[in-house]
């Protein structure tokens, strides 16, 4: 790895100053587990300066109920979300989606303000030495479309001809269908708004702005994860699903579904949700809406079994809430 | 069967012959919770590995890698790189100290195929080592002037895929060394065409005729350690530190290179971990080595250089290939006759091989078409059998298939005993202490009821459980093959300070416990408690026990261990039992069985007494007596205790005319159950049989059932090298993207220990080592066409299940 600067921050103002500081050749490290390794294979055009480590302001990774929330600090470790009891109890779809988060180590090491901010999977992007300046580098073009794009959106790219990689992340579809808010340096974010689909952007934070905090309501109904990677010690998903129902007499009133992997930012399926909401949870209905979530589905030359599996994903979450 | 026919007839040679002084009771060898020597170094982090070395004022060595499938370089200026604080030296293509070509391969020692420029201007594979190299003070800073290198590229067209590479129109992959088109020489391949028997007749004698294509795809090496080495002079001489299966071969190609005599070269080879039968750079394996050579003498200081994982993706893979296979039979299940043709990339490596060792086939037809091809070279890792094995349990799985029959029927029905030297392996068992019986079918029930076969199986395709799976169960077997040639040389001493054995020897850790195993054996040799012991990595005496394949490692070095250890025992009794004579008492030594011939004493748990009168003994220690008061008093010790051992056995290489003069066996079942909906594979059990004539450790044994499990498993399910077709650069070249398998992929893992004494090894031991990896994707093969009725490609991933199942 190449010298950088490596600053402690001891308050969110602290690090907020750093990064304005620092500007765009400054990043925010945490648990590091995503930040190192785009470091080591110098994925990137630019090199970061300085890494301003937040690590070291206390009290952010607390987990504590605040005013019927759940208040979930951006430096809490995702294994001490995966194993905390009353976030198993009230928050499954939570609990699973961190506890199915890479391996037990880097859970240990990663945090889920992070995990909510990591950077997109595509292996033209993460390709060692930036070998593909792709369209997030300023590049002119995405590599996937003309390649092998078996692990990339099957919704489209960002914009049209835009980028074409996912969102890999465990917790982000889980907050969403948590109707979680995230709460930042400077305001709050609801989840559904803060992954931000744009060229170089994967969220709507600004370049000085930080997570601190993320916020789970009272769930309205219960909720599920499910996950399809290949591995099962450590893997990124093909496609991962969350979903939080509200039943009454046997019927779904409010239903809140989310696909990743499968799209440049978390893919929340209302359709699924229409699909569902007013119907019993049964096998039937479930795969109903499983059909309608990837109705939209416009796969690459490599990834039609995705759609496959996304609508299996959304069909199993769904059955998951009983 | 044709009489003549030096495949069928395997000549008893010294090799199979009998051990003359079999042990007659077995005290380490054999015993399990056996301490690995290596166990608490490694486990700890202590061990040390060739990356572990570091030299004061060592330099880092950078080499650039073909950003392109296929370039040269029109320009390049260094100016930039070489201004760069803390750069010391550049070697570029063009300068005039390098040979036009030279042996760069180190792994194949010598072979034509590594005649290649030290640093090539044209890359003929996405990530080959080329064009310029940089020495700094850091890596960093190495990697900072390989940046600034500026170099004006001639993009080349680019072959991938060797179906499309061997079509006239396609572009030349390698028009320096290839010009007249991309088909590897039949010289350069290792059986271009084969027939056994008269195949034309095997297939008009056949009730049936079934023919399909299938593929495999490229397979990454993936070592633990990446490739890396050290290189100094000591003033005109080069000293060495090298990651190397064959670190021998590497001597004499550096003494070659730099031109000094083979002996003044000082090498270093220290763990190896799991080599895997290699390493990546395959192909270009010793240049990094003679680069850090060359600049190390240039700049007077030693040289460290390192691959990235990255790079170390880019190395070396298993052959890829493409087959269409053709097989007659009997409406009974009897096979008639096969015929397969393959089309590889480069490296092929034979696929009907296992037919005439294992069956009684008569008729046998392998064609093969190597391609040139833009992607790295081909390379035998975790063992060369891959295809033959995958062959075998493929075909034996189609028949049982297309006759609705139990494949572990139609295995018995073509099992191949006939033309083994039976009579003479039967000798062998009897004299290794085992009854004569047949491997195979013991294998095959033993397998079975682990795995409950009766019960569980079914015709393709026709159970669903209750969890909405498609239930699935498969079998394969193969004989164990494990390269029987080699030669290990090494000695033992016995401790003066406690009477201790220690083995002399190269540093040998390939495979599991290999070092511990050879301690059990001088243990039960000697007479000695396993704690008594030790290995010591000794590698001025030349001894070269790292054999030429670390698949020979116990049944080559075990008999030199074996032969010191005999020999060391034999020297022990004769000086306890050398006369007193006073003017030996004068030196201070009193032999303690001066009344006694060699042959009246034996040692047990390291005392030495009289077979006779065990009363009358003496512990080893006291024997040897450490000594050292000066005056009257102790001040002798015996004579240096040492012994050397050497073994130097023929064999023969798979696939080429010769014995192969073994006959045990292996079979491994494969239970699954396939999602439907995903495409998933969830492996719910594994069960390997495996016999191995002999288990001097079964602890380790079992430890190779286990990563051959999972390497299997995960061959079949999961690997595949992928590149850009676009663009030809490989896109999952991390351990994220290349999806290699883990523990929890795999499911329960039965383990079975099969002995029946019949290898070619010490007390009737073959080798594991390349076995259940290699065979096991087979049984994984056959198990997800039992659940969901269609045959799937290796690596069986979810888009490929989907597919067949017809869901995508």
């Amino acid at each position: 790895m190449r010298n950088f600067a490596h600053v402690n921050a001891r308050s969110i103002d602290d690090a907020v100053a750093a990064l304005q500081r620092y500007g765009n050749r400054g990043a925010i490290i945490a648990g590091g587990t995503d930040l190192l390794g785009k470091m080591k294979d110098e994925i990137l055009p630019a090199y970061p300066e300085a890494l301003i480590n937040i690590k070291t302001i206390p009290n952010l990774d607390l987990i504590e109920e605040k005013n019927g929330m759940l208040c979930i600090g951006a430096l809490a470790r995702l294994e001490d979300i995966a194993t905390n009891p009353k976030i198993s109890d009230a928050y499954p779809a939570l609990a699973e989606a961190t506890r199915r988060t890479a391996s037990t180590h880097l859970r240990e090491m990663g945090t889920i303000g992070g995990n909510i901010c990591q950077d997109i999977r595509c292996w033209y992007y993460r390709n060692q030495n930036n070998r593909f300046p792709c369209l997030r580098k300023g590049g002119g073009r995405c590599y996937a479309i003309d390649g092998d794009n078996r692990y990339h959106s099957i919704f489209g790219g960002s914009v049209e001809q835009g980028c074409y990689a996912v969102h890999p992340s465990d917790t982000a579809p889980a907050l969403i269908a948590l109707d979680a808010l995230i709460k930042t340096s400077r305001r709050f974010i609801k989840a559904d708004d803060f992954f931000q689909v744009s060229v170089t952007k994967t969220t709507l934070l600004d370049d000085d702005e930080i997570v601190t905090e993320i916020q789970i309501p009272k769930p309205f109904g219960k909720s599920a994860f499910v996950k399809f990677a290949l591995r099962k010690a450590i893997d990124f998903p093909i496609v991962n699903c969350a979903a939080m129902l509200a039943v009454s007499e046997n019927k779904v009133t409010a239903a809140r579904i989310c696909l990743n992997a499968v799209y440049v930012k978390p893919y929340r399926t209302t359709k699924a949700e229409e699909a569902i909401t007013g119907k019993a949870v049964d096998e039937a209905n479930a795969e109903a809406a499983g059909a309608a979530a990837v109705s939209d589905a416009r796969p690459m030359a490599y990834n039609a079994y995705m759609v496959q599996i996304a609508k299996t994903m959304v069909k199993r979450a769904i059955l998951g809430c009983t | 069967m044709k009489e003549d026919d030096p495949h069928r007839i395997v000549a008893p040679e010294h090799t199979l012959r009998a051990d003359k002084y079999p042990l007659q009771d077995y005290n380490a060898i054999g015993r399990r919770g056996i301490r690995r020597k290596d166990g608490y170094e490694k486990a700890t982090g202590y061990a040390i590995y060739t990356a572990d070395v570091q030299l004061s004022g060592q330099l880092w060595l950078r080499i650039l890698t073909c950003p392109y499938p296929h370039a040269r370089i029109k320009s390049m200026d260094t100016t930039k790189a070489a201004a760069l604080p803390g750069v010391r030296a550049i070697l570029r293509y063009d300068d005039p100290e390098l040979p036009e070509r030279a042996d760069v391969s180190g792994h194949f020692g010598g072979g034509t195929e590594g005649h290649e420029p030290v640093l090539n201007r044209v890359g003929y594979w996405q990530g080959m080592p080329m064009g310029v190299a940089v020495t700094a003070d850091t890596e960093e800073i190495a990697n900072e002037a390989l940046r600034l290198v500026e170099i004006d590229w001639e993009e080349r067209a680019f072959n991938l895929d060797q179906e499309e590479a061997l079509k006239p129109s396609a572009p030349l992959s390698n028009p320096e060394s290839y010009p007249h088109g991309n088909f590897v020489l039949p010289a350069q391949q290792r059986e271009p065409k084969v027939v056994w028997g008269n195949p034309d007749e095997g297939f008009k004698e056949a009730d049936r005729i079934i023919e399909w294509r299938m593929r495999k795809d490229k397979e990454n090496w993936v070592g633990p350690e990446r490739p890396n080495g050290l290189f100094r002079w000591n003033g005109e001489y080069p000293e060495l530190w090298l990651k190397h299966q064959r670190p021998h071969l590497s001597k004499r190609q550096i003494a070659q290179f730099f031109k000094v005599p083979v002996s003044q070269v000082t090498l270093h080879c220290f763990y190896q971990g799991g080599s895997f039968g290699g390493w990546s750079q395959m192909a270009l394996n010793m240049q990094p080595n003679i680069i850090a050579g060359i600049l190390s003498k240039r700049t007077g200081k030693p040289v460290r250089w390192q691959f990235t994982r990255r790079e170390d993706f880019c190395g070396a893979g298993m052959d890829n290939a493409r087959y269409h296979v053709r097989v007659g039979f009997k409406n009974d299940g009897t096979i008639t006759a096969v015929a397969a043709t393959s089309w590889f990339g480069r490296k092929g490596f034979a696929h009907l091989g296992h037919f005439v060792e294992n069956t009684r086939v008569p008729h046998l037809l392998q064609e093969s078409n190597g391609a040139v091809l833009n992607i790295m070279p081909g390379s035998a890792f975790r063992c060369e059998q891959n295809m033959n094995a995958f062959c075998l349990g493929a075909v034996l799985n189609r028949v049982a298939e297309a006759l609705q029959m139990d494949s572990t029927v139609v295995a018995l029905k073509n099992d191949g005993v006939d033309g083994h030297p039976m009579a003479d392996l039967a000798d062998l068992k009897r004299a290794h202490g085992f009854a004569n019986r047949d491997s195979l079918k013991e294998c095959i029930e033993a397998g079975k009821k682990a795995i409950a076969w009766e019960e569980k199986w079914h015709l393709p395709g026709t159970k669903k459980l209750a969890n909405g799976r498609l239930h699935g169960i498969g079998f394969t077997f193969t004989h164990e093959w494990s390269d029987s040639a080699g030669a290990g040389a090494l000695g033992i001493r016995i401790e003066r300070d406690d009477g201790s054995a220690r083995i002399l020897a190269q540093r040998c850790d390939n495979g599991c416990a290999a070092e511990t195993a050879y301690c059990q054996i001088a243990a039960d040799e000697l007479g000695f408690r396993y704690e008594d012991v030790h290995y010591r990595q000794f590698e001025e005496a030349g001894f070269t026990t790292m054999t030429p394949d670390s698949s020979t490692n116990l049944t080559v070095n075990g008999y030199a261990v074996r032969n010191a250890a005999r020999q060391l025992k034999r020297k022990i009794l004769e000086i306890a039992t050398t006369p007193r004579i006073p003017e030996r008492a004068d030196m201070g030594y009193y032999p303690p069985f001066p009344d006694y011939n060699p042959d009246d004493l034996d040692i047990k748990d390291s005392v030495v007494y009289v077979k006779k009168d065990p009363s009358k003994r003496m512990t080893m220690a006291e024997l040897v007596r450490p000594a050292f008061f000066m005056g009257k008093m102790d001040i002798g010790s015996t004579e240096p205790l040492f012994a050397w051992g050497w073994q130097n056995q023929q064999g023969a290489f798979m696939g080429t005319p010769g014995p192969r003069p073994i006959f045990v066996r292996q079979a491994h079942f494969v239970e699954v159950e396939v999602d439907p909906d995903t495409g998933e594979i969830e492996v719910t059990r594994v069960v390997n049989v495996n016999d191995v004539g002999k288990a001097v450790n079964p602890d380790a044994v079992e430890g190779q059932q286990y990563g051959g499990s999972v390497m299997g498993v995960s061959r079949a399910r999961a690997e595949d090298t992928l590149y850009c077709p676009a663009t030809g650069v490989v896109l999952n070249g991390n351990l994220i993207d290349y999806k290699i398998n883990t523990m929890l992929d795999c499911g329960p893992i039965d383990t079975i220990i099969v002995e029946t004494g019949m290898g070619f090894g010490p007390y009737g031991s073959v080798g594991i080592g390349e076995d259940v990896a290699t065979v096991l994707p087979a049984a994984f093969y056959a198990a997800v066409h039992n659940a969901i009725g269609a045959w799937v490609d290796m690596p069986m991933t979810p888009d490929r299940v989907l597919k067949a199942l017809g869901r995508t």
